[in-house]
C-alpha cells in the first residue's frame, strides 16, 4: 500500500511532514534509554524482516500496491514507538534503495502504516488478550493493515480534491474515494489474513526464545 | 533482561574531512529538487527536467534509467491502465495528464536512484546518531536475509531433482523463517557485542 513519489500533492506532503516530524520526535524522546545491547539486535532482525515484506508487492489497479506491513509483530514485540521509528527507517530504505514509496509519500506512509498501524494492532491486542493470546495477535495484525490502507485510501481519494487543475483534471493521483477505498481495502482484508499468519508464527518464535514482549 | 543503556552512540565517521559534509549537501539538493518537481505541472517542463537529470548522471545513466523505469513500471501501468479505464466508462481522458503523472514518477524515482549512487546513505544519516545507528543494523541485516534466503534456495533446489510438493515446501519455509530469525538476531547480536566494545554502549 506504498503511496509512490509523485502521486502527493505538495499540500499533503508537506503539512503530513509537519505532522511526522512531531511524531518522530515524540517517538524518539527516551529511546536510547529503550534501545540496549538485549533489545537492539531483535529490533534489527525485525525491521529487516518488515523490510522484506514490504519488498513483496502486488500493483492494484485504482489503488497502489499490496503487500504485508510487519508493523503488527514490531508493535507487539517492542511498543509502538520503536515500531513507528523502525518503520519509518523501512520506508526510508525501500523508497531510496527500491524507489518502493518514496521521498514525497514518506510521511504520509509512516503515519499510516507505522504510527496507525502500530497503535491499531497494540489496541487490539489490548482488548482481545485476555480472550485468546492467539486470536489477539492475529486480529492486531489483520486489524493493522486493514486501518493503515484505510489511512492510505482516505489520503489518496482527497487528491483529486485537494490539487486540480482549472479545468477539474487531478494534477496528482486521478481517483476519489469511491475507486480508491474498495480498490485499496478489499484486496488488504485478505492480505491481512496473511499478515495475521506471518505475525502469529513470529510471535510464537519470540515467545519460544523468551524475548520480552511489549 | 535489559542489562546495558544506550547512552552514546557515535557517528560513521567520514573518510575524509568534507566527505561527510558533502554527503549531507548532495541530500538537501535531492529533497530541494524532490519538492520542486512537485509544483510543476507542465509535460513538457518535466520532460526537459529529467532529459537533463539523464544527461548530468553520466556514465551509469542508461542503468539508472533503466532502473527507474523498471522500478516504476508495474505501479505506473496499473495507474494508468485504471485512470483511462475510469475516463473510458466516466469521460474526461486526458492524454496530457497521463504524460505529466508518468513523467513526474520518473524523474522523481530517477532523481532518488541518482541521489543513492552518488551518496553513500548511511553518511548521509550522520547528521542523526541514533537514525545511523539503526539504519547501520538494519541493512547489515538486509544483507544477512538476502544470503540466508540465496542460500535455502539453492539448498532446497539441489535436494529436489523434480519439483517438490506443497507441503514440502511449506516445512522448507517455516523452517528457513525461524533459521533466518534466528540467525539474524545472532548477527545481530555480534554487531551490537562489537559496538559495545567499542565504547557504543555506557557501562
Amino acid at each position: 500500500m506504498h503511496i509512490p513519489d509523485g502521486f502527493l500533492s505538495p499540500q499533503t506532503y508537506l503539512p503530513a511532514y509537519g505532522v511526522a516530524a512531531a511524531a518522530w520526535y515524540w517517538a524518539a524522546r527516551g529511546l536510547r534509554q529503550s534501545l540496549d545491547e538485549q533489545t537492539v539486535p531483535k529490533l534489527a532482525a525485525m525491521t529487516a524482516l518488515a523490510y522484506g515484506l514490504g519488498l513483496i508487492m502486488v500493483p492494484i489497479p485504482g489503488g497502489t500496491s499490496g503487500h504485508a506491513l510487519g508493523v503488527a509483530m514490531l508493535a507487539l514485540l517492542f511498543g509502538p514507538r520503536l515500531a513507528f521509528l523502525s518503520y519509518s527507517l523501512v520506508l526510508l530504505l525501500q523508497s531510496l534503495l527500491f524507489g518502493a514509496g518514496g521521498i514525497t509519500a514518506l510521511p504520509v506512509n509512516a503515519l499510516a502504516m507505522g504510527l496507525l498501524g502500530a497503535w491499531s494492532a497494540v489496541g487490539a491486542y489490548r482488548v482481545l488478550h485476555n480472550v485468546s493470546d492467539a486470536l489477539a495477535v492475529a486480529a492486531a495484525a489483520w486489524l493493522s493493515v486493514m486501518v493503515s490502507g484505510l489511512a492510505v485510501a482516505l489520503v489518496l481519494g482527497a487528491q483529486p480534491l485537494v490539487a486540480h487543475g482549472p479545468d477539474g483534471a487531478p494534477l496528482f493521483f486521478p481517483f476519489g474515494f469511491s475507486i480508491v477505498l474498495p480498490a485499496v481495502l478489499l484486496p488488504h482484508a485478505l492480505i491481512g489474513v496473511g499478515e495475521a499468519l506471518l505475525t502469529l508464527f513470529v510471535w510464537r518464535f519470540a515467545r519460544k526464545r523468551n524475548w520480552c514482549p511489549a | 533482561m535489559k542489562t546495558q543503556t544506550l547512552q552514546r552512540i557515535p557517528a560513521p565517521r567520514p573518510r575524509m574531512p568534507d566527505e561527510g559534509r558533502l554527503a549531507q549537501a548532495w541530500l538537501l539538493a535531492y529533497l530541494a529538487s524532490v519538492v520542486g518537481v512537485t509544483f510543476v505541472h507542465e509535460p513538457a517542463w518535466l520532460a526537459a527536467a529529467l532529459a537533463m537529470a539523464v544527461a548530468a548522471a553520466g556514465t551509469s545513466r542508461w542503468r539508472l534509467l533503466r532502473r527507474t523505469v523498471l522500478a516504476v513500471l508495474a505501479f505506473n501501468l496499473a495507474v494508468s491502465a485504471g485512470y483511462v479505464l475510469v475516463a473510458w466508462w466516466q469521460g474526461g481522458y486526458s492524454g496530457r495528464y497521463l504524460l505529466m503523472i508518468n513523467l513526474r514518477v520518473v524523474l522523481l524515482v530517477f532523481l532518488g536512484f541518482w541521489f543513492i549512487s552518488r551518496v553513500n546513505v548511511l553518511r548521509a544519516l550522520a547528521f542523526s546518531r541514533t537514525l545511523a545507528f539503526v539504519a547501520t543494523l538494519a541493512v547489515g541485516q538486509i544483507g544477512t536475509f538476502k544470503r540466508i534466503i540465496r542460500n535455502f534456495r539453492l539448498a532446497f533446489v539441489s535436494r529436489n531433482p523434480v519439483r517438490a510438493s506443497l507441503a514440502s515446501r511449506g516445512r522448507h519455509a517455516a523452517a528457513q523463517a525461524g533459521h533466518l530469525l534466528d540467525k539474524s538476531v545472532c548477527g545481530a547480536a555480534d554487531t551490537a557485542m562489537a559496538m559495545r566494545s567499542r565504547g557504543c554502549f555506557d557501562d
